[in-house]
């Protein structure tokens, strides 16, 4: 328990100062900044992985299982994804808006109430292990540590999260940066991002990565709900849910190659799909009953 | 017109056609699904009618009820909804694969200009100092080692043009995506016909019939597993197939880990304290008068048990955990699954006639006579509990197409999202002091992609890293 949120505290702290030195890169751009901002990511992404490590050790099982668990795996595919992002493309002002997102997330999980927190044994439905995995880590003793479609169900949707997220965050600065092209406004902050044009490419780019990933976590998710449940879909809040997002991300796709919907329209679409997603998340786990009761 | 002579069916089926065959239509729908399917998120669905009139009022669950809100995914008009999705798939399917599959895969592609290179967006053009023959054998090499398919066109001494592709699979992503949909809707609806759910709760030594199939099963064993914290580890079912009056095959099954045998699979779904029956039940006879107790003993369920030192014999026949009494029907109930009222119904035998069968309650000792005429009684002192294992039974001949449909889909995305259609025109032609390669292209998607893939094909060529 005591190490996990060491390093929680740590990250907490860390995503605080990458964010604000993403801004002050931004704001005043200069090379140096720009390095300790990377730098910085890198730092935060290594404290969010020990969180995750640390967990498990202390848990006893993959550290999946719980809401603020899960927070924490968001946070830490969306860092990674980002970097991969920033990496391959070269710019860091969108840091700013995603680390901004971070540090929320950072901030959210860190309110969530103890019962979500709390290092718990694996009730009964949460224990879906792959039997070939159990066989092998058995022969060291790891057997606890052995995942199953449960596991990979979580980790993939929180993959898909994290993509839309930075979906999310591209949408809405194309929606800011298109405006003002249209007008014809300049603004040094602005400037600062790629042109209209590249980012909806991205935004694009990032759900082409996230759908497919929310695909299989809803996909491995009712595999694992038929072993558990016997039937792979029973029209649990959450399972509507995650179908309400997958039909809003095809639409968005559709949009994109439609006549009159590309452009604004899809990234107001790609807004509401993220808007679904937190509340499929949060909203679905405090305000609606169901069976899916542990985040 | 040409237009208006066509019939008016012909007319009104065009119309259709071309309302189904519509992109806007399908996004139109997509959120218009995503947005009404929030309604049966937020009234909980199947629930009993007491608890709608709790929640919304008399007017509101009249609404709910006449509208199907309460069993909002099984309605016509949700189902109608789907449909027109699954109809619009195929229309659209229908629209745009063929020309697709000709332009595509049946593709005759035409000789094309010097000129024609350079109007491409994406283009390059490098100067290398090797001959054109060189050149060209170069060029062929990296465009086969970046995977590209080639076709030469007729060229000359001074001149040379190829048309090249790659990916071109990418393009049909979408189909496949769009085919495993309606698989997957084909799974579900199959599913629903021809399965079934079915729950069942079942006590250790008992066997049960299986619906549809030819073989029934037994439990052996229930068990509970818990962490040293006291929490619920685990649950557990050891469960024999009989076919034939002979055991086939026994598994432990436990939440997560079902029996799969001859199409149906058993779950163990849940677990709890019988309600009409028990394991064992302490009785002690005793003499009315003198509140003497005679004898104190424990009878297991169903076996008729000697008292000792007496006429009598007593066999534990029922049980209700909550006990109430239906008039009407003229039955023992329990009101709940609760021990509130714990009583059993036991038979008395004296001398191995029976005379007697009545309930005797922990709570009201001595309330009805257990022996009619008798200076003696029979009170209920305690018991021990069963625990039932909830078994959920489920048929799906469905289930195997809707996964093979999920597979198909995602290999789909695959191709759709990260296989990119990419063509490539080349123009080599001999220039003052060397060679002139000149790329120009197009890729459905992903610009960025290909404009380094471009400029990497054109690196090489120059020679500034190994081919």
């Amino acid at each position: 328990m005591i190490l996990s949120l060491v390093f929680f505290t740590f990250s907490f702290i860390f995503y605080l100062v990458t964010a604000l030195v993403y801004v002050a890169n931004w704001f005043v751009k200069k090379k140096w900044l720009g390095q300790i901002a990377t730098t910085m990511a890198f730092v935060t992404l290594f404290s969010t992985s020990m969180i995750l490590i640390m967990r498990a050790g202390e848990s006893g099982h993959a550290p999946f299982s719980n809401l603020f668990e899960s927070m924490v795996l968001f946070v830490w595919a969306l860092n990674i994804g980002y970097l991969l992002m920033e990496y391959r493309y070269k710019f860091k002002s969108l840091g700013a808006v995603i680390m901004a997102l971070e540090f929320i997330a950072m901030l959210s999980a860190s309110l969530l109430p103890y019962r979500f927190k709390s290092v718990e044994p694996l009730n009964p439905a949460l224990q879906n292990k792959w039997h070939f995995m159990v066989d092998f880590l058995s022969k060291f003793g790891l057997e606890d540590y052995a995942i199953g479609w449960l596991d990979f169900h979580v980790f993939t949707t929180f993959i898909g999260y994290a993509a839309f997220a930075i979906s999310f965050g591209l949408a809405l600065t194309y929606l800011v940066k298109n405006k003002a092209e249209v007008k014809g406004k300049k603004n040094f902050l602005l400037d600062r991002f790629p042109d209209s044009k590249m980012l909806d490419e991205l935004s694009y780019i990032a759900i082409a990565w996230g759908f497919p990933f929310l695909t299989i976590g809803i996909v491995t998710g009712a595999i694992w709900a038929n072993e558990a449940w016997g039937r792979p879909w029973s029209w649990d809040p959450k399972e509507t849910w995650s179908a309400i997002t997958w039909m809003i991300y095809a639409s968005y796709l559709h949009a994109r190659v439609t006549r009159g919907w590309r452009g604004r329209r899809a990234a107001w679409i790609a807004v509401l799909g993220f808007v679904a997603i937190i509340f499929l998340y949060w909203g679905v786990s405090f305000i609606l009953p169901g069976l899916h009761a542990y985040a | 017109m040409a237009k208006e002579s066509k019939p008016w069916y012909t007319r009104i089926g065009t119309g259709i056609w071309k309302f189904f065959a519509s992109l806007k239509l399908t996004i139109i729908v997509l959120i218009s699904v995503a947005f009404i399917s929030i309604i049966g998120t937020v009234i909980e669905q199947n629930q009993p009618l007491e608890k709608y009139l709790m929640a919304y009022g008399e007017s509101w669950t009249k609404f709910i009820i006449y509208g199907n809100l309460n069993n909002m995914y099984h309605t016509w008009w949700y189902n109608g909804l789907i449909l027109t999705l699954a109809v619009n798939i195929i229309v659209c399917t229908f629209e745009r694969f063929p020309t697709k599959w000709n332009s595509l895969l049946k593709h005759k592609p035409k000789k094309f200009t010097a000129e024609s290179v350079n109007q491409f967006a994406n283009k390059r053009t490098v100067k290398v100092s090797a001959g054109l023959e060189e050149t060209r054998t170069r060029v062929a090499a990296i465009l086969k080692k970046n995977k590209y398919k080639t076709v030469k066109f007729d060229g000359n001494s001074d001149e040379d043009f190829t048309y090249c592709w790659r990916g071109v699979i990418g393009r049909f992503g979408s189909d496949i995506t769009h085919v495993s949909l309606l698989l997957i809707l084909f799974g579900a609806i199959i599913g629903g016909f021809y399965g079934y759910k079915d729950f069942k709760v079942v006590y250790t030594g008992d066997t049960i019939e299986v619906p549809d199939v030819d073989y029934n099963l037994r439990l052996d064993k229930f068990w509970i597993e818990y962490y040293e914290s006291g929490q619920i580890k685990q649950y557990n079912s050891l469960l024999t197939v009989v076919e034939d009056g002979k055991d086939v095959l026994t598994k432990q099954i436990w939440v997560n880990e079902p029996l799969d045998y001859k199409g149906v699979r058993f779950y163990q779904s849940s677990w709890g304290n019988a309600w009409d029956r028990i394991a064992k039940a302490n009785i002690a006879m005793i003499g009315k008068e003198k509140e003497q107790i005679y004898s104190n003993m424990e009878i297991d369920w169903g076996v008729l048990t000697k008292i000792p030192d007496t006429e009598y014999s007593v066999k534990l026949i029922g049980f209700a955990g909550d006990f109430a009494y239906d008039e009407e029907r003229n039955e023992v109930f329990s009101k709940s699954a609760e021990a509130n009222n714990p009583a059993i119904q036991i038979e008395v035998y004296r001398g191995g006639k029976l005379i007697s069968s009545p309930w005797i309650f922990i709570k009201y000792p001595g309330i009805f006579p257990a022996i009619p005429d008798s200076e003696e009684d029979i009170v209920f002192g305690g018991y021990t509990g069963l625990l039932y294992s909830g078994l959920s039974l489920n048929k799906d001949p469905g289930v195997n197409i809707v996964w093979l449909g999920c597979l198909i889909m995602v290999s789909g995305f695959f191709l759709t999202f990260f296989v990119y259609h990419r063509r490539l025109w080349v123009y080599i032609h001999t220039v003052d002091g060397g060679t002139e390669v000149s790329l120009g292209g197009l890729i459905n998607k992903s610009n960025f992609v290909f404009e380094r893939e471009i400029e990497n094909i054109a690196k090489k060529i120059k020679g500034d890293t190994e081919v």
